[in-house]
């Protein structure tokens, strides 16, 4: 396929403006047999995060006397994009992301609380659109929230990137194989900490610094979203809370 | 007032005392999903896996019978040791057992005491987090399920429920509703007009 337009009169393929996000949708507690879930839908992404745990660890020889160890699966579904995907289980692609999520979890999960555990933490992209790895992020932080693991923020992601000398948030899958560079960023939302900074491409110091800047600028919106999802799902008892007594 | 709050949220802008909470900085934040009392610094978590705790009553499904003792499923992610010298009885695989925790070690392994086995009844199980509100303040919700239903349940404080004799079938499905409905105001009244309406039909 020959290299499509991607700024067309100052906006980009889809008509966003450089500093827009797509439609995002969270939505948490979505499955019942899994202790935690989410379902992201984030602009053509459909994902859907599942956490087990703390439980024990198997295999056995991977379990820490000290902390709970973390799993994390990413896998994209044979039938999420045009070509096909996975059919023969993880490729060297999704083992590299699957690494990368378990370290952003790692650096936020409390695990020193569950000795000899293990967290397990699924990521299945249904359909992909460009961006899967930090929708997958932002997925899997609202499904460990609601399965009750202690963390010390909720991290969320996004990924930023250049056309064309210019740089842009929220890559989709145009932009992400036409464009000349995408950065993935997840952070900590309390302090703004960086938990994941990948980037393929080149860019200079100053595109750089633009592209944090713009993942910055709208990573909180994106925090703001997963909050509202864990709210949401507990708000039918929200009008009458009440706290036991002993 | 009460609200929900999630993992990494501000608590108080001083450093608080907060069960599941987390000092950082000279500020006290949430760890987990669960609901804050503001007034009395309450944090109770909505969700979580039972972690065993000293003097907890369990019950359990014997996992392993070993020489020693008996390994003992507690629905957490440790699982518990009962050794044989300290049971008065023999158990077989697959038995059905309360007991209490004696200790809980640094690496997680969890020793019981004084187990009793539970023969026939029917176990329910609920999430450990909503326990505190099938047992109500002071047993009322307990004693009032027992009473209407003229049941014997045992609660664990893992989630398992044990019933027996009686009407079953209520007292589990009345258990269940409480579970459900955990964080409602005015639950004793309705789970009390409930069995009322039950039992005269």
């Amino acid at each position: 396929m020959e290299k499509p337009k991607l700024i067309i009169d100052g906006k980009r393929c889809d008509g966003r403006a450089m500093d827009e996000l797509r439609p995002l949708k969270v939505q948490a507690g979505v499955l019942n047999k899994a202790d935690g879930s989410a379902y992201v839908e984030w602009g053509n992404n459909k994902i859907l995060a599942a956490v087990y745990g703390p439980r024990e660890c198997i295999p056995r020889h991977d379990a820490s006397p000290y902390r709970a160890v973390i799993h994390c699966r990413y896998l994209m579904a044979p039938f999420s994009t045009l070509d096909e995907h996975g059919r023969s289980g993880p490729n060297r692609r999704s083992i590299e992301i699957s690494k990368v999520l378990k370290e952003i979890f790692e650096n936020v999960v409390m695990t020193e609380k569950f000795p000899k555990t293990a967290i397990d933490i699924f990521i299945e992209v249904l359909q992909a659109d460009g961006g899967t790895r930090c929708a997958g992020v932002t997925a899997a932080a609202v499904a460990l929230a609601d399965a009750g693991i202690p963390m010390r923020d909720l991290p969320c992601a996004v990924a930023s990137g250049k056309i064309d000398k210019e740089v842009a948030v929220d890559f989709g899958k145009l932009e992400d194989n036409y464009g000349d560079g995408d950065m993935p960023i997840a952070i900590a939302p309390r302090n703004g900490g960086i938990l994941l900074l990948q980037l393929d491409g080149m860019f200079t110091k100053d595109e750089l610094r633009k592209a944090v800047e713009l993942a910055y600028g709208v990573l909180p919106k994106i925090n703001a979203l997963q909050v509202e999802a864990l709210r949401t799902h507990y708000a039918v008892k929200k009008d009458e809370l009440d706290f036991r007594g002993d | 007032m009460t609200k929900i709050v999630v993992p990494g949220e501000l608590l108080a802008s001083t450093p608080q005392r907060v069960e599941f909470a987390f000092v950082e900085d000279g500020k006290t934040y949430s760890s987990v999903l669960g609901l804050f009392d503001e007034a009395n610094l309450r944090l109770v978590p909505l969700e979580g896996t039972y972690m065993p705790t000293q003097y907890d009553i369990v019950v359990g499904v014997v996992d392993e019978v070993k020489f020693a003792g008996y390994n003992v499923d507690i629905s957490s992610p440790y699982k518990g040791f009962l050794s044989a010298r300290d049971s008065r009885f023999e158990y077989d695989l697959g038995d059905i057992l309360s007991a209490k925790v004696r200790e809980v070690d640094e690496v997680k392994n969890v020793n019981l005491e004084g187990a009793r086995k539970l023969e026939g009844g029917e176990i329910v199980e609920i999430s450990p987090a909503k326990v505190p509100r099938v047992i109500g303040k002071k047993n009322s919700m307990l004693d009032m399920i027992r009473a209407a239903t003229r049941t014997e349940i045992l609660v664990g404080k893992n989630g398992r429920i044990w019933i027996k004799g009686g009407n079953t079938a209520l007292a589990a499905r009345t258990i269940l509703k409480i579970e459900k409905e955990a964080h409602t105001t005015g639950l004793t009244e309705r789970i009390s007009t409930l069995l009322k309406e039950e039992i005269s039909r």
